[in-house]
């Protein structure tokens, strides 16, 4: 009978109950509205009569106010959580609350909302119902007279005649869960065109995805160069002090110093890259823009560096490709400059013209840091930021300053 | 009669030690620095150095293109070691190409700097032929273009001796292997190139390789 072990199965599954559970959750959420309808009806009854007076509370409870709940990001977020965790539904790579969520994509979230209200609801009141009237059907037989079941409008003759219903009463619990079962796969079958991400968000989502390893490959060949770089360093002065060693002590001696910097410049610099990659891993937080620009000049200045920020023109209207790049290319230039100059004052001007972004970001020039081994090396990240976009740069020493000045086009040009 | 060096590198820590690993050497002298590839014809020219130690990455003129400038401007150029980095670097086999004798890994200890340089100055055998091999099959021509050395008319013997040259075989040990003189080989090697009109082992193996002559692998 393995058709009856398969209904059998559906009873003690664990899917089956964290999917009734999740009705529950739309039971849960009908109740506000119940409550507010139950406030308002009486309210309308006077001035409107019953008629319409139950006609704008259903408009306004039953409608109206969820499906502008249901237009909420933070509601559609735990929404999707729920339908992930409870319904087991994968609904693939979806915008969050992290996100600008479209409104085609806040109509769905709110569909669905009210679907999980109506059939939540529905399976709640019937679940309220059924127990009482299956308990009096079962006293049915012992009984003379009409027995009226439970709270339903409804009576069945008592005596010995009526006991054909007692069975039914006793299936009842279990007909109701096989039918919130079916209620809730039929919920999970629509999940993902509801809740799902739309052609648009997938676009979006594997273009996120692109730029993410973009990002890492740039890292780990950044990671790559700058460490390879610092370990040759180590390798030929080590291999020179052990040549010289009884020849030229002087030589060895400051051989060990280079080495020690080198060592450590390539172990900061480990350091650093692996913290990207981690910070890039563990926070769903979205890639920042220049939108977060004064954070990271406030997070500057609070590490004790003095920076001097202007900043004109609608940086809010540029392009987001752009601007995520322009705030890497900021973040890295003060990186390099407290890495290779110290706790110097830094000059960044930022400005928004009709085409371009200009970009420039200069400190003093400390001679005793000009030339510190593996010094400049940062700088090729961002030479392949701004290549990537098809703007300018130039970096270099420029009246007493170290200069990084970048310019972007705000459009791609063929 | 000492082998004069000219380090070509931008990072002035990877200068200071090689200069001291070669000035160590009795043979071997460190007659000039230059911190890119744009200033190194002018030296050359006025140095004459026997072998440059090349750096491949450069901030403004990088190593290939250096080569290849002084190859094309300066007369009786020096040999040219290109130091890497990486041992997986496509611009060491561009380098190759563009006239470099052989490469050096920066990570090379002491005695394989010196024995690298003595060695391409004296010319007489290859530079690591296994790497050379490998970045060969990395960089293998399609086979559209491998159309061998038919052109070039190599005689047997001299094909069979560009094949021995080709797995780092020395003159004498070229001799040896085909019962003749170190005189011969020498002739047969002069042949071989002229007919290849390449400058050195390094250059008629490169080309072998990328005609499809030998097959890396």
């Amino acid at each position: 009978m393995p058709r009856a072990r398969a209904l059998f199965a559906i009873l003690v599954s664990r899917s089956t109950w964290q999917r009734l559970l999740y009705l529950g959750i739309g039971v849960a959420l009908v109740a506000p509205y119940g409550t507010l309808a139950g406030f308002v009806v009486p309210a309308l009854e006077g001035g409107l009569g019953e008629v319409a007076a139950s006609g704008l509370a259903i408009a306004l409870c039953a409608v109206a106010l969820p499906v502008a709940t249901g237009m909420l990001v933070a509601v559609r977020d735990l929404e999707i959580g729920a339908v992930r965790r409870l319904l087991g539904v994968e609904l693939g790579d979806v915008e969050g609350l992290d996100t600008q969520v479209s409104w085609a994509t806040r109509w769905r979230s709110a569909a669905w909302f009210v679907a999980h209200l109506v059939v939540g609801g529905v399976i709640g009141a019937v679940t309220l119902v059924l127990p009482p009237a299956a308990v009096s059907a079962c006293l049915v037989p012992f009984r003379s007279g009409d027995v009226q079941l439970g709270q339903l409008d409804a009576t069945v003759p008592g005596g010995p005649g009526g006991a054909w219903i007692v069975p039914i009463a006793l299936l009842s619990p279990f007909a109701l869960i096989y039918v919130a079962a079916a209620a809730s796969a039929l919920l999970a079958r629509i999940a993902p065109r509801l809740l799902g991400p739309s052609p648009a968000e997938l676009l979006a989502a594997s273009q996120r995805h692109a730029m993410r390893l973009a990002e890492r490959n740039r890292l780990a060949r950044e990671l790559h160069d700058s460490v390879g770089h610092a370990l040759s360093i180590v390798t030929v002065q080590a291999g020179a002090a052990g040549r010289v060693l009884d020849d030229d002590p002087g030589f060895a001696r400051q051989a060990l110093t280079d080495i020690e910097t080198s060592a450590r410049n390539g172990l900061r610099d480990l350091d650093h890259v692996l913290g990207l990659l981690r910070d890039d891993v563990s926070s769903r937080a979205p890639t920042p823009t220049l939108a977060d620009l004064q954070r990271l000049v406030d997070s500057t200045r609070s590490a004790g560096i003095d920076v001097t920020a202007e900043l004109t023109g609608r940086i809010d209207e540029v392009p987001q490709a752009v601007s995520r790049e322009a705030y890497r290319i900021v973040q890295e230039s003060l990186t390099n400059a407290a890495r290779h100059a110290g706790r110097v004052p830094v000059s960044l001007r930022l400005s928004v013209g009709a085409g371009d972004l200009e970009l420039e970001l200069t400190n003093p020039l400390d001679a005793s840091h000009a030339r510190r081994p593996g010094g400049g090396r940062g700088l090729s990240g961002i030479q392949e930021r701004v290549t990537s976009l098809r703007g300018q740069v130039s970096v270099g020493p420029d009246a007493g300053r170290w200069r990084v000045a970048v310019r972007l086009p705000l459009h791609p040009t063929p | 009669m000492t082998i004069d060096v000219l380090l070509v590198d931008d990072e002035p820590l990877i200068r200071s030690g090689l200069r001291a690993i070669i000035n160590a050497e009795p043979d071997l002298t460190v007659i000039g620095e230059a911190e890119d590839g744009a200033a190194v014809t002018p030296l050359v020219r006025r140095l004459r150095p026997d072998v440059v130690l090349m750096d491949v990455r450069m901030p403004v003129v990088d190593g290939i293109e250096t080569t290849r400038r002084l190859l094309a401007n300066v007369d009786d150029p020096p040999r040219i070691l290109v130091l890497t980095t990486f041992e997986n670097d496509d611009y060491v086999f561009d380098a190759l190409r563009a006239g470099a004798s052989g490469f050096l890994l920066k990570r090379a200890r002491p005695d394989e700097v010196i024995r690298a340089i003595r060695l391409l100055a004296a010319g007489d055998s290859l530079l690591f032929p296994a790497a050379i091999r490998e970045l060969a099959a990395r960089h293998s021509p399609p086979e559209s273009q491998a159309g061998g050395l038919d052109g070039a008319g190599l005689t047997d013997r001299e094909a069979e001796v560009l094949r021995l040259i080709a797995q780092g075989l020395t003159n004498a040990e070229i001799a040896a292997h085909l019962i003749v003189s170190s005189e011969t080989v020498k002739t047969h090697v002069a042949h071989v190139l002229t007919k290849l009109d390449v400058r050195d082992r390094t250059q008629a193996v490169i080309r072998a390789y990328q005609t499809g002559f030998i097959t890396p692998g």
